[in-house]
């Protein structure tokens, strides 16, 4: 099978855009999560993306009906595409966009309802959730397959997935693959509470407790926190990525693609450990040539532990020299974008062979037992491989696996 | 009194169009006001001045055509309010 590689990489996210400076603050394990929406009766945090110029991409009269999901899109797929050398000349029916979305336009949604009866006439085409693969197709003049996957959690894990298919079919010579998602607004933070799964924190304790409120394999944790953003990585074949003299971030050198078909919300270790695995098997790797995994981690009570005995269940006797982290603590959990921006953090992590800390974990959970990265900026200069996870409510697991070049 | 100057500068200020660049005569979609933005216009014009633009105007064109229906609309809420 052609090697499929990633040659480009773009992210408007809760860290920043440029690649650089948000990787730095990743690793030396800044939190971006803030307290948001002081009115609502529950305290409530989230990461938002503070820095975005809309006008770098977008005049006033272009964003009639476009809702922030699509302009976080539209930027984000944008820098990947300049970052990967602006696909080296693709023919326009020869690119693929690939785009995760859980939600679509909360936004838009949250005004109409809010809007006393007046519903903006372009409520529909900015909150349908494939509007941003859209609006990054015309951006780009990406004529080929523009497809938006929503699988929750998943969805853009999946959606780098189904597009390294397409690569390696010969479908498309560039795929653009990613995701988005925009919906820190108070609707959907109090739906999220009312489920039962956000972090809990000290309104009174200052800022510093909302930012570190999310937990992920700690003994004390609570929950995750809500984030927004967009993250994309341009895809193509090692052939194809030579021929042009590509810069090339890492092989996407496995995938893998399951459902627990057990429960609509529970995480399932053994549906998790499938997606896992075939993530190896194509990649002909062992678990022991993987040495990272940038969990999904979400940090809520049980998430954590199926995930752990998932990781214990595939790599067995290995486990112990898989370094873990969830980058969740820092930039909270973008949902539709979630597996895109982890994805691009664990590509980095590969390239620059330093691993992420699992941050705010001063004691470890016994129960997950995983050998996590506690320390910031941690060198790993013998890294080859590593796995980004991403599981689902409605069951679907994702497994996305980088190698080296 | 004509509405075209309170259109003018709410076009400036929603989209950024200097009214100098836009001909009151000339066809707003051909200024780059597409039928998405034109539908999310008019939507914004009925709120600022409390009107409510009939279906049979939806494919008004011209800046100065939809001042003169603004300008009916208002005089007639007027003069059945006088």
């Amino acid at each position: 099978m052609t090697p499929v590689q990633v040659t480009g990489l773009g992210a408007m996210v809760p860290h920043g855009s440029d690649l650089q400076t948000l990787f730095a603050a990743i690793m030396r394990g800044d939190s971006a999560i803030h307290p948001v929406f002081p009115e609502l009766a529950r305290p409530a945090a989230a990461a938002t993306v503070q820095d975005f110029d809309v006008a770098r991409w977008f005049t006033r009269l272009q964003l009639a009906g476009v809702d922030r999901v699509s302009q976080l899109a539209v930027a984000a797929a944008d820098l990947a595409l300049r970052d990967g050398g602006d696909g080296a000349g693709a023919a326009p029916e020869r690119m693929g966009i690939y785009v995760g979305c859980g939600m679509g336009g909360a936004a838009a949604l949250d005004a109409a309802y809010r809007g006393g009866g007046r519903v903006p006439p372009l409520t529909i085409p900015a909150f349908m959730p494939n509007a941003a693969a859209g609006h990054i197709a015309m951006r780009l003049q990406a004529q080929g397959p523009v497809l938006t996957y929503s699988v929750a959690c998943a969805s853009s894990a999946v959606a780098i997935a189904e597009a390294a298919k397409a690569v390696q079919r010969g479908e498309v010579d560039v795929a653009i693959a990613g995701g988005s998602e925009a919906l820190i607004v108070p609707g959907v933070v109090v739906a999220w509470q009312a489920m039962q799964t956000l972090a809990a924190f000290d309104a009174q304790a200052g800022a510093r407790a909302a930012a570190t409120c999310c937990r992920p394999f700690a003994l004390d944790r609570s929950g995750f926190v809500l984030g927004e953003g967009a993250a994309f990585m341009v895809l193509e074949s090692a052939p194809r990525a030579r021929a042009r003299g590509a810069r090339v971030y890492a092989n996407l050198a496995g995938w893998g693609l399951s459902n627990d078909a057990t429960h609509l919300t529970k995480p399932d270790a053994a549906g998790q450990a499938r997606a896992l695995t075939q993530a190896l098997r194509q990649a002909a790797l062992t678990p022991a040539e993987v040495g990272y995994c940038n969990a999904h981690g979400t940090a809520t009570p049980i998430g954590d532990v199926v995930e752990s005995q998932a990781l214990v269940r595939v790599w067995g006797d290995a486990i112990a020299e898989l370094r873990v982290s969830s980058t969740k603590a820092l930039h909270g959990h973008l949902l539709g974008a979630a597996g895109a921006l982890e994805a691009l953090i664990t590509v980095l992590a590969l390239h620059e062979r330093k691993l992420p800390p699992n941050a705010h974990c001063d004691a470890p959970d016994p129960a997950c037992g995983l050998n996590l990265v506690h320390e910031p900026d941690t060198a790993a200069p013998t890294l080859q491989a590593a796995v980004s996870s991403s599981f689902a409510f409605g069951g679907s697991n994702a497994a996305l696996l980088f190698t080296r070049c | 009194m004509s509405s075209l100057k309170e259109l003018q500068d709410l076009i400036q200020q929603k989209y950024g169009i200097d009214p100098a660049t836009l001909d009151p005569n000339a066809s707003m979609r051909g200024a780059g006001i597409d039928s998405l933005a034109l539908v999310e216009f008019l939507f914004e014009v009925e709120d600022r001045f409390t009107v409510s633009l009939p279906d049979e105007y939806s494919n008004i064109d011209t800046l100065a055509d939809l001042a003169r229906v603004v300008d009916e609309l208002r005089a007639s809420a007027t003069s059945q309010t006088a």
